[in-house]
Formats: structure tokens, sequence, C-alpha cells
């Protein structure tokens, strides 16, 4: 116990002696939590109002245009009866048109002399009990003979999962980039520390220090740039997030539908991350250093 | 207590450091390791602690053979010899005190045996009143009695030095060896390497001579010779 408190005050004292050099590895692995926060943000944000909508608007499922009425009453049939529907809505040609020219609503002259191709096929639109059950329901509905086409209904919010998609991609990219150079940088910062305490390991080696013993306080300081790092950052995306959601009804405004998750969900989760992924950029960057330059 | 049975070792270069050595020294015994420059006696001591390991031979250290010592013990085998050099290899940014403690802590003792063997190797080297010093507002061989009591602290049964007074004047140097002495009449084992002529002379101690990795001489009561 009495040893276990020295190697943390030691790993804490190196972390003073190299001021600078903690600071600025510190603020690396903020960007790339703060990266990181913003994505699990847009991602839970985006995937509420996904879950939101289908559950209010359901999925469609679209119609072989070979099927006859009986047919169609028989899979209705089969729909209601799959565990987890709610409602099932059988929507022909004709209203199909209606939808769609009220989504092409301004544009109506794009929709003149189609009228009669009859180019909208007729469909289900199938609502859920709950929002789980989505992902069940979708594929039974999607075995069913007739059925050749299935899909949530998102038309509302097409425009922003489209951009989020992306967002997603390029968040996911930079965060794992800063996370390389994070590791890299920690490690860098972990290898001056070894090289600044050489005197003293070379004496422990001497006097029969333990490997472990000699070790733990590197890993302690990298540990601790790590959970640092994952407090400042929580701090600022905390009030980052805060900021935000003060101004959700002008933004759910311009975006129509969106509704933002409040904060009180998103906390723990956005905490939890930050510990354990400050730990292990802590902890790992400074392993690779201590197996490379404390040849113990 | 030490044993090397016809040890050799060569360094990358074929460099031959030692040949064919053989040597007891019992528990107890005081014992200095005299030979011109490159004849082997700071290898002979990194050898006993398995700094570096015999190209052939067998060493054997309170029983255990060093050359089969598994790596994970190797740390606790250390424990047993204190090791004291030339250059003192003081932390100059601790205390005398820190100094010592952190000799403690590092084989994991406990607060209270950190307390009394503290108190108890200042006093044995004769720096009672001088805990809060700085090595650097020491005296060289108040700097090498920092040393010698980091080394004792963690009472090994065999305390070895290479060329302990080295870098210290004559008079300073007497009283290290005064001290050593004193530590061995309290039954520890003591192999000193040193080039200090006259006082090997004048202490009538074992000497054993190593001249080009070979023992050239072992004298149970003899002088310095090469
Ligand atoms: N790490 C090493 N690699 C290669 N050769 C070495 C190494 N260490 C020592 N030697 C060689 O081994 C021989 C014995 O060296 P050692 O240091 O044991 O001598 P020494 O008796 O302690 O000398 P000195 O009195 O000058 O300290 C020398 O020829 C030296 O050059
Ligand atoms: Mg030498």
């Amino acid at each position: 116990m009495k040893t276990r408190t020295y190697l943390i005050k030691e790993g804490y004292n190196n972390l003073r002696k190299h001021g600078t050099k903690t600071i600025s590895t510190i603020f690396i692995i903020c960007a790339t939590m703060l990266v990181l926060g913003i994505f699990i943000i847009l991602f839970q944000n985006v995937n509420k109002n996904v879950q939101t909508v289908r559950l209010e608007q359901g999925l469609q499922a679209f119609i072989d245009d070979s099927a006859t009425q009986d047919d169609v009453e028989y899979m209705m049939d089969e729909i209601k009866q799959i565990p987890g529907v709610k409602d099932v809505t059988y929507l022909n040609k004709d209203q199909a048109y209606e939808d769609a020219k009220e989504v092409f609503s301004g544009l109506d002259y794009f929709l003149d002399g189609i009228e009669n191709l009859q180019i909208f096929p007729a469909s289900f639109v199938v609502r859920f009990e709950r929002i789980e059950d989505s992902e069940t329901v979708k594929s039974e509905v999607e075995k069913i003979d007739g059925i050749y086409k299935v899909k949530y209904n998102e038309t509302t919010i097409q425009a922003v999962i489209a951009i989020s998609k992306v967002a997603n991609v390029f968040l996911l990219g930079v965060g794992g980039v800063l996370l390389v150079v994070s590791i890299f940088i920690i490690s860098n910062t972990i290898k001056l520390a070894v090289y600044s305490n050489k005197r003293e390991i070379f004496i422990m080696k001497y006097i029969g220090a333990t490997n472990k013993f000699i070790k733990t306080p590197f890993v302690i300081e990298g540990a601790l740039m790590g959970l640092i790092a994952a407090l400042i950052s929580f701090v600022l995306i905390s009030l980052g997030y805060v900021v935000l959601y003060a101004r959700a009804p002008q933004i759910q405004a311009s975006l129509g539908v969106f509704g933002f998750l409040p904060y009180s969900n998103l906390w723990h989760q956005i905490l939890g991350i930050y510990i354990i992924l400050g730990l292990f950029i802590g902890i790992f960057g400074s392993s690779i250093s201590i197996k490379k330059y404390l040849k113990v | 207590m030490i044993e090397f049975i016809n040890v050799s070792k060569s360094y990358d270069r074929g460099i031959k450091a030692l040949d064919n050595v053989s040597v007891r020294i019992d528990k107890g015994e005081f014992a200095f390791l005299v030979g011109p420059s490159g004849s082997g006696k700071s290898t002979f001591l990194k050898l006993m602690i398995r700094e570096e390991t015999a190209t052939s031979g067998k060493i054997l250290i309170d029983g255990k053979d060093v050359g089969r010592l598994k790596q994970k013990d190797i740390p606790y085998f250390r424990r047993k010899i204190g090791f004291v050099f030339q250059d003192f290899r003081l932390l100059y940014d601790r205390t005398v005190e820190e100094n010592i403690v952190f000799a403690l802590r590092v084989i994991e003792a406990s607060e209270k045996d950190i307390r009394i063997q503290l108190k108890n190797v200042l006093a044995m080297v004769g720096l009672t009143g001088k805990e809060k010093f700085y090595p650097n507002q020491l005296s060289g061989g108040e700097q090498q009695r920092v040393s010698l009591a980091r080394a004792l602290a963690t009472k090994p049964p065999i305390i070895i030095a290479d060329e302990p007074t080295g870098n210290l004047d004559p008079t300073t140097a007497d009283g290290i060896f005064k001290t050593l002495l004193e530590i061995n009449a309290r039954g520890t084992t003591i192999l000193v390497v040193t080039h200090a002529k006259d006082i090997v002379d004048k202490l009538n101690k074992r000497v054993i001579s190593l001249d080009h990795g070979r023992i050239v001489k072992d004298s149970q009561r003899g002088g310095y010779q090469i």
C-alpha cells in the first residue's frame, strides 16, 4: 500500500517535472477527445431523431405490380401477424401519386404528364410498437412474397442523415489520426521522462528494484495525463453542448423536425468513453516507450 | 559466501576480461581485489551482480548459481549485495535522507523499517545530523559515506565497492576504509577493488591480485603487489 502511494507520487512528480511537455501532451489528447465527443453527440442525436421518425412513420414495403387484390389482402394479414407491428396501411398507386405530389409540392410541373404512367408503386406503410422492433419487423416483411423492396420512411430527415454520414466519416477519420498522434506524443513524452530519470533508474537497478517498480511511475505518469485530458475535455464538451442545447429551438426551427437529446442522456456516456480512452492512450503510449527505452 | 569456479568472461570483441578464475571468499571476510588497469576487476564485480554473464564457469553467491538466475529473480538477488561506486552515484536533487530512503523504497521496506534503518545507517557511517543536506553541500568523503549508507540501508550480507576512494584524498580515504572495517566487524562480507596501495599494505587483509584476467596471487595477509 505504502509502495503504491510512493509510486503514484513519483508518477505525479514526473508530470510536474516535465511541465510544458506535459501540457502540450494533454492538449493533443484533449483535441482527440473533443473530436470524438462531437462524433458521439452527432451520432446519438441523429440516431435519436432517426428513431423518432421511424416510430412515427414506420417503414414502407413496395408491392410487385403483378400482385392481385387477393394477394394484397393476404400480404396485409401476414404483416399484421408479425410481432411488434402496430398497424398496416395500404397505399394504392393513386395515393402514392398524391403523396409524391406532396413531397414535390411547388414543383408540380415536374409531375405533370407522368400522372398516367403509374410509375408510383403500391405499398404498405407498417408502423411498430416499439423502436426496438423495427429491424426484426423489417427483415420479416422483406421475406414476404410479392414485396420487392422495404425501406424506412425517413424522407423528412434524409438530408440530416446524409450530412451526418459524411460528418461521421470525417470526424472518425480526424479522430483516428489524432488518436495515433496522441499515442505517439505521449510515448515521446514518456521517452524523455525515462531519459531524464536515467540516473535514478540505473541506481534502482543496482539496489534491486523489480521491473514493475521501475515501470510503474511512468505508466502512472501516462495514465494521469490521459485522465487529466479526459476531465478537461469533458468540461469543455459539456459547456459546448449546454450552449448548443440552449439554442436548440432555433436550430430545430431551421432543420424542421430535428430534436436534440437533453445532456442528461449523454454525459455519462461521454465521460465513460473519455476516461477509458484517456487511460488507454496514457497506458498504451507509455508502455511503448517503457518497452523500447527502459531495458530493465 | 562468494565462490567463482573456473569463471571466464569474454566481451563481444573477443577481449578476455577474466580467464579461468577460481576463488572463494567466506562469510564475514574482508578482501581486496587489486590489479593493473584492464585486469578484469570491475568485470569480476559485474559478474557477481549479474550485470554481465560469465562466458563459462560457475559463480555461487550465498548458495545461488548466479548465472542460472531467472530474469525475475535478479532484482531480489541483487538485494543481497550492496554496491558502492567510485563516483558515488548519488541523486543530487535529493537530500542525504532522501537518497537513503530511496533505496529503502526500492526494496519496498515498511515505513517503520525505513525510519529505523535510516537512523541506523546514518550513525554507522557517521553522518547523523546531515540528513537535510544535499550532496553538493557535502565533501567528497561525506558523499561517499552517503553512498555507503545507501548500500547498507537494505542490510545486504555482502558489500562490494569499485574503487570507493578513487576520487578522495588519502586522509579521507582512510576514514572510508575505517568505516568499511567497522561494517565488516558486524558480520558483513566485504570485497573492495582498489588502487590504494598504502591502505592495502596497512590493513593487512586478504589480497586477491588479478592480471590479464587471471588470479596471479591470493595472500591471506598480503600487501599490495602487482
Ligand atoms: N562492456 C565491455 N565491452 C567490451 N570490453 C569490455 C567491456 N568492459 C570491459 N571490457 C574490457 O575488459 C577488460 C577488463 O575490464 P575491467 O573493466 O574489468 O578492468 P578493470 O580491472 O576494472 O580496470 P580499471 O582498473 O581500469 O577499472 C578490459 O580490457 C576492458 O577493455
Ligand atoms: Mg574498473
